[in-house]
């Protein structure tokens, strides 16, 4: 007896099925133990010593920014002192390699770009304290990690893009203003479970309360043109095709757009008008992109002086340079392209406390379904 | 090679403080919703398309049919994420599509007229069907040439509809197995729904770990995901659990072709053209655009060493799946056992994992061993230790084994089943150790099979993306990893030539598997 048809990965699939099901049963335990076993010889036989791969004079870094981002930053770094930096960049999960990998991780440096992360490397306990007299008067108080587990390296701000032709002067001062009525179908957004909106929720709730912030949403997600989708370049590109009038994105997403090399989208960023919300109250949003030392780092001394490069006047210069970001650091001045949005007045609420309010944004985006 | 996927399941009961209540009466419904949706979509589409051009290229002569017959399997080197972008750029309100709409018609603004949203359950299941319906047509094909045409005839005699009465019927299981790597890769897929922002029971996963900082509860919804797959296959073997597949036959030919009359020619091109099309040509026309236009970054240089990791890390999987899978489907014959066969399945379902989640998996394993290691090492024998697993290369190897082990596993189960059941005890009897066995009696009898899994193997893992991307080490790139840097930002342009490269590389071993399945199917056919 044969089986005719290719019973290919049916079979396997079949067995899988089974395997599931009696995975519930106790028969698991020596087998698995014998599996790991196994797995462990075959490891052994795989692995690639990296860890000692380390020199001195060079620096790991844990990176969620894209590389073609910070690149010209390694290469200043390296221009003035010397010290190659290697990275792993990943957009998410390096907070768990980093606590598997424990002492033995080569890291000595970790970039988020967003504070959430941040937080959570430190509530990880993956961070090492920082006592940097360079890092302290860089970054403003409300920017830092009280214990100095982490540092503010730039700012973005949560602006309003509104469309130039449709949208009147002075109609849009504040995001509470996303809510009113007045904007039914004409807002566009990216989903607010991303980080951005995440944070933009998160200062809502510090704000005006959980209740209040459920209200604000509410009436957001009411004013919706469209399903929640893309990025924040998405969100001007719909205004420029007339989707929608209003949209939340981050300041620096203009400056690219503005500045791009493909025409296209020269006009996308010439349909809109950048608003920077809440001046007459507690001012606009911002969110940083940081760092901090990783606990396990072999090469502390090197990992501190590169935060403390990222701080100082050249590598603040090039934030604005290269992404359109705010350097934290107020003795440096803003790249010429970002002044020219002019000066705004900042929420200054203590960072920290974003990432605090979090998994309740995250509640209160799933309740609304933003 | 379970540890890792068991780790995830260990995850999935730690207590993840009274979250489910919140996700049961917000979001889940939903999740469950959409990706049921999805799963019924691309499912339903994989199977319309990759029967009927499987019974159109076995059944009928076409002119261009030796062409199809590979052109049908390409598809499968585009990845579904890459897929997805291109897509939207082309069909959105700037693309080249809707932007010839408004010139031919005038219109002015996006209010003027309406145009389908690719960003949408339907898009999704278009760009998701159109790449991944190759399983199902190869496997499909090869089942239909296996048919004995002895059993067409006699259903030709009784004048029944012969894809009804013998082909489809005969077919099912093979047909099933495609289907079941479809929706394994459906439910993991993160790209595609997080482009088109669907709110699948993978998309929560995210939301719940990054969102709410808790892992214990998303691998909790990622094991529901994985139950559901389980669920769809466990359904499919009940409802044919009284009906066996036995061929009694000994010589057999396959079907002689139909000559197509015109009208039959048209139909059979435009059944084959639609797929080859959507999931191939345009995409890959799209991008070459890219590349004419002079948006892509020309750093030739950066692009070869990428490459060159991607190739290696790649042949290097599809080495050790395909050797662990002998090793398995060895063992499993011969000595049956029920632990042993329960193993050997939960060691070939990391497919139906999310890669970031099994990565996770991987990376909290590995930990493990680390410190164990570390612990005995430094603790016993007084030396220092650097801990070899976290950081290394081995690491992306081997997360590449666990998510793919099922398909190597799966190759190689159907190429057994095709041998007598008595082939491996006749090894026994004639005193062979598992290894003599393995290396004298079963492998030679199974290099086809071997050929066509680690080939499989091969393209799956350069299109491989989140568990490279967290696991590698310092300064290495594959293709997918270099391209993401770019489509993450939408910044299509500039990750043309890498995206093209991994078709490119995709598309050799995709003919050749082709060519390997094509003759096992005549090859059996003609036995004598």
């Amino acid at each position: 007896m044969r089986g005719i048809a290719v019973a290919a990965p049916g079979e396997r699939t079949a067995r899988a099925g089974r395997g599931m099901l009696a995975r519930v049963g106790a028969a698991m335990r020596l087998p698995a133990r014998a599996c790991a076993l196994g797995a462990l010889a075959g490891l052994a036989g795989l692995a690639w010593p990296a860890g000692d791969a380390q020199a001195a004079d060079e620096l790991n870094l844990y990176s969620h920014r894209q590389p073609f981002l910070i690149e010209p930053f390694l290469q200043a770094f390296t221009a003035e002192t010397g010290i190659e930096v290697n990275v792993v960049y990943a957009s998410k999960g390096l907070a768990q390699r980093l606590q598997a990998e424990g002492k033995n991780s080569p890291a000595d440096v970790v970039l988020t770009v967003d504070i959430g992360r941040l937080a959570i490397y430190a509530d990880k306990d993956l961070l090492a304290p920082v006592e940097s007299a360079v890092l302290t008067e860089a970054v403003p108080a409300h920017l830092r990690d009280p214990d100095g587990r982490w540092f503010a390296l730039s700012k973005r701000a949560r602006v309003i893009a509104v469309s130039k032709d449709r949208v009147p002067a002075g109609a849009i001062t504040t995001y509470e203003d996303l809510a009113d009525p007045e904007w039914a179908g004409l807002v566009c957004s990216r989903p607010g479970s991303h980080v951005y909106n995440r944070a933009m929720m998160a200062s809502m709730i510090a704000a005006h309360g959980e209740e209040g912030a459920e209200e604000w949403a509410t009436g957001l997600v009411a004013n919706l043109a469209r399903r929640p989708q893309g990025n924040d370049r998405a969100q001007v590109k719909a205004i420029y095709e007339g989707l929608c009038d209003v949209a939340l994105i981050n300041s620096y997403y203009y400056g690219k757009l503005s500045s791009s090399d493909i025409e296209a989208q020269r006009e996308w960023a010439a349909s809109m008008t950048m608003i920077f919300p809440n001046q007459d109250d507690r001012g606009t949003h911002i969110n940083i992109s940081g760092g901090g030392v990783a606990k396990h780092s072999k090469n502390k001394e090197t990992a501190v002086a590169f935060l403390e490069f990222l701080t100082k006047r050249d590598a603040q210069e090039l934030y604005g340079a290269v992404n359109f970001e705010f350097p934290v650091n107020l003795a440096v001045e803003a790249a010429p392209a970002v002044r020219a949005w002019g000066t705004f007045k900042e929420d200054a609420l203590p960072i920290v406390r974003i990432a605090e309010l979090a998994p309740a944004a995250q509640r209160v985006i799933d309740r609304t379904g933003w | 090679m379970a540890a890792p996927i068991l780790s995830v399941l260990a995850a999935a009961t730690e207590d993840s403080g009274g979250l489910w209540a919140h996700l049961f009466e917000t979001v889940l419904p939903r999740y469950v919703a959409n990706t049921l949706a999805l799963m019924a979509g691309v499912g339903g589409l994989s199977l319309v398309l990759g029967v009927s051009t499987a019974w159109v290229v076995t059944r009928y002569e076409f002119p261009g049919r030796r062409v199809f017959e590979w052109m049908l399997v390409l598809p499968f080197a585009v990845p579904a994420y890459l897929i997805a972008y291109v897509y939207t750029d082309f069909l959105d309100y700037a693309g080249p599509v809707q932007g010839a709409l408004r010139d031919a018609f005038g219109w002015q603004t996006r209010r003027d007229y309406w145009f389908p949203e690719i960003r949408s359950m339907g898009g999704a299941i278009v760009v998701m069907g159109a790449v991944l319906y190759p399983y199902v047509y190869m496997m499909a094909r090869t089942a239909f040439k296996l048919t004995p045409h002895t059993l067409f005839e006699i259903a030709r005699v009784h004048d029944r509809g012969l894809f009804r009465t013998v082909g489809l019927p005969l077919a099912r299981p093979a047909i099933a197995a495609g289907l079941a790597l479809v929706l394994m890769e459906t439910v993991s897929d993160f790209g595609t729904v997080d482009y088109f922002a669907l709110e699948t029971l993978t998309l929560g996963i995210f939301n719940v770990w990054l969102g709410m900082n808790s892992l214990p509860a998303a691998a909790q919804i990622a094991s529901l995901g994985f139950l559901f797959v389980i669920a769809m296959l466990v359904l499919e073997l009940m409802s044919r659990r009284r009906r066996r597949y036995v061929d009694t036959g000994r010589r057999m030919r396959s079907l002689a072709r139909l000559r197509a009359g015109p009208a039959q020619t048209a139909a059979c091109l435009a059944v084959c053209l639609l797929p080859v099309t959507v999931g191939f040509l345009i995409p890959v026309g799209v991008l070459l655009s890219f590349v004419v236009k002079g948006y892509a970054l020309p750093d030739y240089g950066g692009v070869l060493t990428v490459t060159l990791n991607s190739v290696v890390v790649a042949l290097a999987v599809a080495a050790l799946v395909m050797a662990a899978a002998a090793l398995m489907v060895v063992t499993v014959a011969y000595r049956p056992s029920r632990p042993l066969t329960v193993l050997a399945g939960v060691a070939s379902s990391g497919y139906a994992f999310p890669g970031t989640i099994l990565a996770i998996g991987v990376v909290t394993f590995a930990g493990a061993v680390d410190r164990g290691l570390d612990g005995l090492i430094s603790g016993v024998m007084g030396l220092s230790f650097d801990g070899f697993l976290t950081g290394g290369i081995g690491l992306v190897l081997f997360a590449c084994m666990v998510r793919f082990q099922a398909i190597g596993y799966g190759a190689l189960t159907s190429g057994m089943n095709r041998l007598p059941p008595n082939t491996v005890s006749a090894g026994r009897v004639l005193g062979l150790s598992l290894p003599a066995n393995l290396f004298r009696v079963i492998l030679p009898l199974l290099g086809t099979s071997f050929l066509a899994g680690g080939l499989l193997v091969f393209v799956d893992v350069m299109k491989e993306l989140p568990m490279t991307l967290l696991l590698r080490p310092f300064g290495f790139d594959t293709l997918a990893t270099h391209l993401y840097q770019f489509a993450k930002d939408e910044l299509l342009e500039q990750a043309a030539v890498p995206a093209l490269l991994i078709v490119l590389a995709g598309t050799g071993p995709v003919i050749l598997m082709n060519e390997a399945l094509r003759r096992l199917g005549e090859g059996r056919a003609g036995t004598r």
